[in-house]
C-alpha cells in the first residue's frame, strides 16, 4: 500500500492541496484569505495536471530534424497549465479589484461583518 | 473551400473582435458604440441563422481551427442543439443591448459604458464560443470567460452592494470552475483526449472504471453550480438581483443555462446517455435533487418582496424543471428541457427588462410599491402579463409546450410524481406572477406612490420588452417548426 | 369525425367578439352611449353568425378548421356539432342580453368590464366549437383567466377576496385537466377527439388509468360545475361580481364546466363504457349530494345573489344528474337543462341587479312589499322562481320532464326521489322571496313607485325579453333551434 502511495506521491499532493485550498475557501472569514485559498486549489490542479504528462527522465516535446519521438513529455496538460494559468490570473486581478472596492466601501473584509451592513 | 464554410468561426469571432474595438471607437465617437454593438450582434445572427440549413442538412458542421484535423487539433463543432442556443443567444442579447441604452446610464457612471459595452459583448460570444466548442477544454475556456466577464458586470454598477454580490458569486464560482478543469484533468488522465466525439468513443471502449465515474460526478457539480442547482444556487438571487437589469436578463435568461447545457453536452456528448443509464443512482439523485429546486425557487419566490428577487428564485425554479427532464434520459423530456431553456429565457429576460423599466421610470423595486402601476405604466404591465404566462405555462404560450413535453417524458418514464411536481410547480408560479399582475392591475397605489409625473419607458425600452414578449407567445404557436428538428437532433443520442 | 367539411366559420365566429376589444384600444375614451351601442352591435353580429350556421347544424352536418398543430399530432381544431352549436348558441345569446343590460348597470371602468367580457366569450366560444379535449383545455384556461376581472370589476374588498378565492380554486384545476388531458392523450390511446361516441375502451387502457382520467377530469371541470366540495368560490363570486356578469358567471361559465363533464361522459367514455366502469355511479351521487346540500344551504343565506349563487350550485347538479342516468331522455334532459338553466339564471340575476340599481336592495329580508314598487321585475323574478322548481309551462318543467323519465329509463327510481325532494328545497327558498316581496307589509314607510323608473331603464327590456322566453320555450320545445332539436340530434348520435 505504500508503495503504491509512494509512486502515486504527486496526485496524493494534489488531492490534499486541493483539499487545503477547498477548506480555506469554505471556511475562513475574511475575503483575502478566501481567495489564497482559491490560489491553492488552481495551483493543485495544475500540479495534477502537469504530473498525469510527466514522463520521468523524458525530454521536452520539441520535434527536431531526426529527432526521436519517444521519451518526451505530454505536452497537452502543459498547455492546458497555461492556459489555465492565464484564466487564473485573471481571475485573482479581478478578485483582489473587488476586494479593495469593498474594503473601500466597507472598511472591513471579514465575512460576518459584511453579512451584517444592511443597505 | 467556400466563404461559408468559416461562418462557423465568424459567428464567435465577430463580437469578440468588435469588444476590442469599443474602447478605441470610445475615443472618437462616443455614439457608434450601441450600433456596433448591436451590429455585431447582427452579423452573427444573420450568420448563424445562415448555417441552419447546413446544419439541419447534415446534423453538424465541423470546423477545425488552422486545419488541424482533430482530435489533435482544436474542433469547433456545431450541431442543431449548440445552433438553437447560439440563435437564442444572439437574439436575447441583441434585444437586451438595445434595450441598455436608455436604461443603463442610470445604473451605471457615464464613463464606463464603453466598459460596459466591452464586456457585454465579449460575455456574449464567449457564450457563443462555449455552445460551438468541440472539445471539452475549449468549452472550458469560453466558460470561464463568460464567468470572469460576468462577475465584473455583476460588479460594473461600483456601489458597495453590487461588488458584494459579485464577490459572493465570484467565490461559489471560481471554485466551480476549478472543478471544471479537474474533471477534464481526471478524464484526460484516462482517454488521453480532449475531443467529445473521440472522448465518446474512448469511454464506450474503455468502459466506465472509477475515474471516469469520478469526472462526471466533479463535471456535473461544477456545472450545477453555475447552473444554480438548488442547493448551490445561494449566489444567484443576490447577484441577479443586485446586476443593473440587463446583465439580470442575461444571467437569468441565458448565463444560467449555459450551466445547463453544459450538463446536456457532457451528459449525451461525451458520457454518451448510456453512462446515465448505468448511473441511474446519478440521474436518479440529480432528478430528485431537481425536485428541490422547484419547490424551494417556488416556494421562495412567493415569499419574496423584492421584485427581482423574486423574478432570481423564479429561475432557480425553472433550472430545476430542465434539469428533471435532463435526468429523465428520455426523447420527450429532453425536448422539453430544450425548449424550456428557450422559452424561460425569453420570458424571464423579459421580466427583468419590465422590471428594470418600472425601477427607471420610478425607481420602486417593492413589489408593494408595485400596487396601481399599470394606470402610469400600461404598456410595461402588459408586457410583464404576457411573459408571466409562458412562465405559468399557460396555453398556447411557448412555456406550455414545455411543460406538455417534460409531463410526457415523466409518463413516459413512468414517473407520474415527477407530472405531478412540475404542474405543483406551475401552480405556483401562477401565484407568485398573479400576485404581481393582482397589484398592478387591481389595486391602488400605495400613498404617494405612481404620482402622475411618472410616465411609460420610453418607446425602445418597451419595444424590447414587447418583442421578447411577443416571441414567448409566437414560439408557443409555431411550435411546430421547431420540435422536428429538436427532436431528430436528440434522438440521436438515444437511439444506438 | 371523418366527414367533416372544411369551414372557417367556426374561427370567424370566435374572433367577432374581439372587434370590441379593437374598439375600446382604437377609442377607449368614446362617448358612453355610443361604446354601448357598439358593445350591442357586436354581440348582435356574434349572434346572428352563430345563428347562420343553424340550417347547417339541423341537416346534421358537422364543419370546422384545424388552426394550427401545435405539438405533434395535437392540434388546435375548431369543429361544430350538434352539442357545440347548442352550447355556442347558449353563450352568444346569454351574452348579447347581458350586454344589453349591461349599458345600463355598469358605470365604471367600462372597457375593462365589456373587453374582458367580449374576451371570455371569445374563448367559451373556441371550447364549444372544440374539436379535441386539447383544444378545449387550452380555451378553458384562457376563459379562466379573463374571468377574473369580472368578478373582482366592483373593486371592493369583498370582490378582492372572491377573486383570490376564485383563483385558488381555479388554477389549481386546470393543472389537475392538464394532468388529465396528458394521462388521456399518453396512455388512452392516443385520440383526443371530442367528437364520437367514445374513444376509449378497456382493451387499451387499464382500468386504473381511467379511473384516475376521470376522477381527474370530474375534479379539473366540478371546479366551475361547483360540485360539492369543489363549490366554495362560487357563493363568494357571484354576489361580488356586477350583476350581468354573476348572470355570465352562472349562465356560461359554471356551464363550461357541465359542458366538459358532458363531453368526458358522452364524448371521451361513452355511454357503454362509462356504464361498465360504474363511474355513473359516482357521478349520481355527487351530483344528488351537491343538488340538496346545496338547496339547503340556498335556505340560510339572506343575501338575494348568494341564494341564487346556491341555486346554480344545486342546478347544474342537475345537468350532472342527468348524464351519469346514461339513458337517452336523461341525457337529454340534463343536457337541455344546461340552456334552460341559463337563461331562467340570467334573468333572476338581472331581475336582482335592476333590485339593486333601483332600491339598493341586497338582502332578501329587506324586500318586503317590493313587488309593488317595481312591480314588471318582480314579476320576471317570480316567473323565472316558478319556472326554476319545474312549473309548467315553462323550460323548467321540460327538463324536469326528461330527468325524470330518465331515471325511469334507467331503472332509477331513487333518482325521483331525489329531484322531487330538490324541486321541494327550491320552492322553500324561493316562495319566501316572492312572499315577501308582494305580501308583506313593509316595516318602514316606502317612498314610492318606480315604475317610471322601471320603464324607462334599458335594464328591463333583456329581463323581459328572457321571461318571455322562458314561458315560450316551454310551451313550443321542438322549434328548430331551441334547445330540444339540437340536444336530440347529439343524444341520438351517442345512444343509436
Amino acid at each position: 500500500m505504500w508503495s503504491a502511495l509512494a509512486e502515486n506521491i504527486n496526485y496524493a499532493a494534489a488531492m490534499i492541496l486541493f483539499c487545503i485550498g477547498f477548506y480555506t475557501v469554505i471556511m475562513r472569514r475574511n475575503v483575502i484569505k478566501k481567495i489564497i485559498g482559491l490560489n491553492i486549489m488552481e495551483t493543485a490542479i495544475f500540479f495534477f495536471l502537469v504530473s498525469i504528462g510527466y514522463l520521468k527522465g523524458g525530454s521536452a516535446a520539441i520535434v527536431t530534424q531526426g529527432a526521436e519521438y519517444t521519451g518526451m513529455v505530454n505536452p497537452i496538460p502543459q498547455a492546458l497549465v497555461l492556459t489555465g494559468i492565464v484564466i487564473a490570473v485573471s481571475i485573482n486581478a479581478l478578485s483582489l479589484s473587488l476586494a479593495i472596492r469593498l474594503y473601500r466601501n466597507y472598511g472591513t473584509l471579514s465575512v460576518d461583518k459584511l453579512k451584517e451592513v444592511n443597505e | 473551400m467556400a466563404l461559408s464554410h468559416h461562418f462557423v468561426i465568424y459567428v464567435v469571432i465577430t463580437p469578440l473582435l468588435v469588444a476590442l474595438l469599443i474602447p478605441i471607437v470610445n475615443r472618437w465617437k462616443k455614439n457608434w458604440i450601441i450600433p456596433l454593438t448591436s451590429l455585431a450582434l447582427v452579423i452573427s445572427l444573420t450568420l448563424s441563422i445562415l448555417l441552419l440549413p447546413n446544419v439541419l442538412a447534415s446534423g453538424y458542421l465541423s470546423y477545425h481551427m488552422g486545419s488541424w484535423e482533430p482530435p489533435f487539433g482544436i474542433e469547433v463543432r456545431i450541431d442543431f442543439l449548440g445552433l438553437f442556443m447560439m440563435i437564442l443567444i444572439l437574439i436575447v442579447t441583441l434585444v437586451v443591448a438595445v434595450y441598455s441604452r436608455r436604461q443603463i446610464s442610470s445604473e451605471i457612471e457615464d464613463g464606463k459604458t464603453a466598459t460596459y459595452y466591452a464586456l457585454y459583448l465579449i460575455f456574449s460570444a464567449s457564450m457563443l464560443g462555449f455552445c460551438a466548442a468541440g472539445d471539452i477544454f475549449n468549452m472550458f475556456v469560453f466558460f470561464e470567460l463568460t464567468a470572469v466577464t460576468s462577475y465584473a458586470l455583476v460588479a460594473i454598477p461600483g456601489t458597495g452592494r453590487a461588488i458584494k454580490a459579485s464577490i459572493k458569486y465570484l467565490l461559489m464560482g471560481a471554485p466551480a470552475s476549478i472543478l471544471i478543469l479537474f474533471a477534464i484533468g481526471l478524464l484526460y488522465s484516462v482517454t488521453g483526449t480532449l475531443n467529445m466525439a473521440d472522448l465518446a468513443d474512448k469511454i464506450t471502449s474503455l468502459g466506465y472504471g472509477p475515474v471516469v465515474i469520478a469526472s462526471y460526478v466533479i463535471f456535473i457539480t461544477g456545472f450545477a453550480v453555475k447552473a444554480a442547482l438548488f442547493p448551490l444556487h445561494i449566489w444567484l438571487p443576490d447577484a441577479h438581483s443586485i446586476a443593473p437589469s440587463p446583465i439580470s436578463a442575461l444571467l437569468s435568461g441565458l448565463f444560467v443555462k449555459m450551466g445547463v447545457f453544459g450538463v446536456i453536452r457532457l451528459v449525451h456528448s461525451v458520457y454518451s446517455t448510456n453512462l446515465s443509464f448505468d448511473l441511474g443512482v446519478i440521474s436518479g439523485f440529480l432528478t430528485w435533487v431537481a425536485v428541490a429546486a422547484v419547490i424551494y425557487g417556488s416556494i421562495m419566490a412567493i415569499m419574496q418582496r423584492d421584485l427581482k428577487m423574486m423574478i432570481a428564485y423564479s429561475t432557480v425554479a425553472h433550472v430545476g424543471y430542465i434539469l428533471i427532464g435532463i435526468g429523465l434520459t428520455d426523447v420527450r423530456a429532453l425536448m422539453g428541457s430544450m425548449y424550456h431553456i428557450m422559452d424561460h429565457g425569453l420570458a424571464k429576460a423579459c421580466f427583468f427588462l419590465c422590471a428594470g423599466s418600472i425601477i427607471y421610470q420610478s425607481g420602486y423595486r417593492k413589489i408593494d410599491d408595485l400596487k396601481g402601476a399599470s394606470r402610469q405604466m400600461p404598456l410595461t404591465c402588459a408586457a410583464f402579463a404576457l411573459a408571466s404566462l409562458s412562465i405559468i405555462g399557460v396555453p398556447p404560450t411557448a412555456g406550455f409546450i414545455s411543460k406538455w413535453y417534460l409531463v410526457w417524458g415523466s409518463l413516459n418514464a413512468d414517473n407520474v410524481i415527477l407530472g405531478v411536481v412540475i404542474l405543483l410547480g406551475s401552480v405556483m408560479a401562477a401565484i407568485y406572477c398573479f400576485r404581481i399582475l393582482y397589484y398592478m392591475y387591481f389595486l391602488p397605489p400605495l400613498k404617494g406612490n405612481w404620482q402622475d409625473t411618472v410616465g411609460e419607458a420610453p418607446a425602445l425600452m418597451v419595444g424590447t420588452s414587447w418583442i421578447l414578449a411577443i416571441a414567448t407567445l409566437v414560439l408557443g404557436i409555431v411550435a411546430s417548426l421547431i420540435l422536428p428538428n429538436l427532436q431528430k437532433a436528440i434522438e440521436v443520442f438515444y437511439i444506438s | 369525425m371523418t366527414n367533416e367539411i372544411y369551414s372557417i366559420q367556426p374561427l370567424i365566429a370566435i374572433f367577432l367578439p374581439w372587434i370590441s376589444l379593437l374598439v375600446i384600444l382604437i377609442m377607449p375614451g368614446v362617448h358612453r352611449r355610443l361604446r354601448g351601442i357598439i358593445h350591442i352591435v357586436v354581440s348582435l353580429v356574434t349572434f346572428g353568425m352563430v345563428l347562420s350556421f343553424l340550417p347547417n347544424v339541423l341537416d346534421g352536418r358537422t364543419f370546422g378548421i384545424s388552426v394550427v398543430t401545435l405539438v405533434e399530432q395535437i392540434n388546435i381544431h375548431l369543429t361544430v356539432d350538434a352539442l357545440g352549436y347548442y352550447f355556442g348558441l347558449v353563450i352568444t345569446f346569454i351574452w348579447l342580453i347581458t350586454t344589453i343590460y349591461s349599458v345600463g348597470y355598469i358605470d365604471h371602468r367600462e372597457n375593462r368590464y365589456y373587453g374582458f367580457m367580449a374576451l371570455c366569450v371569445s374563448f367559451i366560444l373556441g371550447c364549444a366549437f372544440s374539436q379535441n379535449m386539447f383544444t378545449y383545455f387550452i380555451f378553458y384556461e384562457l376563459m379562466t383567466l379573463s374571468t377574473y376581472p369580472l368578478i373582482i370589476h366592483e373593486e371592493t374588498d369583498v370582490a378582492h377576496r372572491a377573486g383570490v378565492k376564485y383563483l385558488k380554486y381555479a388554477i389549481p384545476a386546470g393543472a389537475v385537466i392538464l394532468f388529465a388531458t396528458l394521462f388521456h392523450y399518453f396512455w388512452g390511446g392516443g385520440d383526443l377527439s371530442l367528437m364520437s361516441s367514445g374513444t376509449l375502451s378497456l382493451e387499451t387502457t387499464s382500468r386504473t388509468v381511467l379511473m384516475i382520467m376521470f376522477f381527474a377530469y370530474l375534479v379539473g371541470f366540478g371546479v366551475k360545475a361547483a360540485i360539492i366540495p369543489l363549490e366554495g368560490w362560487v357563493p363568494d363570486a357571484h354576489p361580488a361580481a356586477p350583476s350581468p356578469a354573476s348572470a355570465v358567471l352562472s349562465g356560461i361559465i359554471l356551464k363550461a364546466g357541465a359542458f366538459g363533464i358532458i363531453r368526458v361522459v358522452l364524448n371521451i367514455f361513452g355511454p357503454s363504457l362509462f356504464k361498465s366502469l360504474n363511474l355513473w355511479i359516482y357521478l349520481a351521487v355527487i351530483a344528488g349530494v351537491t343538488m340538496i346540500l346545496a338547496s339547503v344551504r340556498a335556505l340560510r343565506q339572506d343575501n338575494l345573489k348568494r341564494r341564487l349563487a346556491y341555486s346554480s350550485i344545486s342546478q347544474v347538479s342537475y345537468i350532472l344528474l342527468g348524464l351519469s342516468l346514461v339513458s337517452y331522455d336523461g341525457s337529454l334532459g340534463g343536457i337541455i337543462h344546461l340552456a334552460h338553466h341559463g337563461i331562467m339564471k340570467a334573468c333572476l340575476f338581472l331581475c336582482a341587479g335592476i333590485i339593486l340599481i333601483l332600491t339598493g336592495k341586497r338582502n332578501v329580508s329587506e324586500l318586503s312589499g317590493i313587488g309593488y314598487r317595481i312591480p314588471i321585475t318582480m314579476t320576471c323574478f317570480t316567473i323565472c322562481a316558478l319556472a326554476m322548481f319545474g312549473t309548467p309551462p315553462s323550460i323548467g318543467f321540460i327538463s324536469k320532464w326528461f330527468l325524470g323519465s330518465g331515471a325511469l329509463q334507467a331503472g332509477q327510481p331513487v333518482l325521483i326521489v331525489v329531484l322531487l325532494f330538490s324541486a321541494l328545497l327550491n320552492a322553500t327558498y324561493y316562495f319566501p322571496i316572492i312572499y315577501i316581496a308582494f305580501f308583506k307589509r313593509p316595516s318602514q314607510y316606502q317612498p314610492r313607485v318606480l315604475l317610471k323608473d322601471e320603464l324607462s331603464s334599458i335594464m328591463l327590456w333583456p329581463t323581459l325579453v328572457l321571461t318571455i322566453l322562458v314561458i315560450f320555450a316551454g310551451i313550443w320545445i321542438t322549434v328548430p333551434g331551441f334547445p330540444y332539436s339540437l340536444v336530440d340530434r347529439f343524444v341520438a348520435n351517442i345512444f343509436q
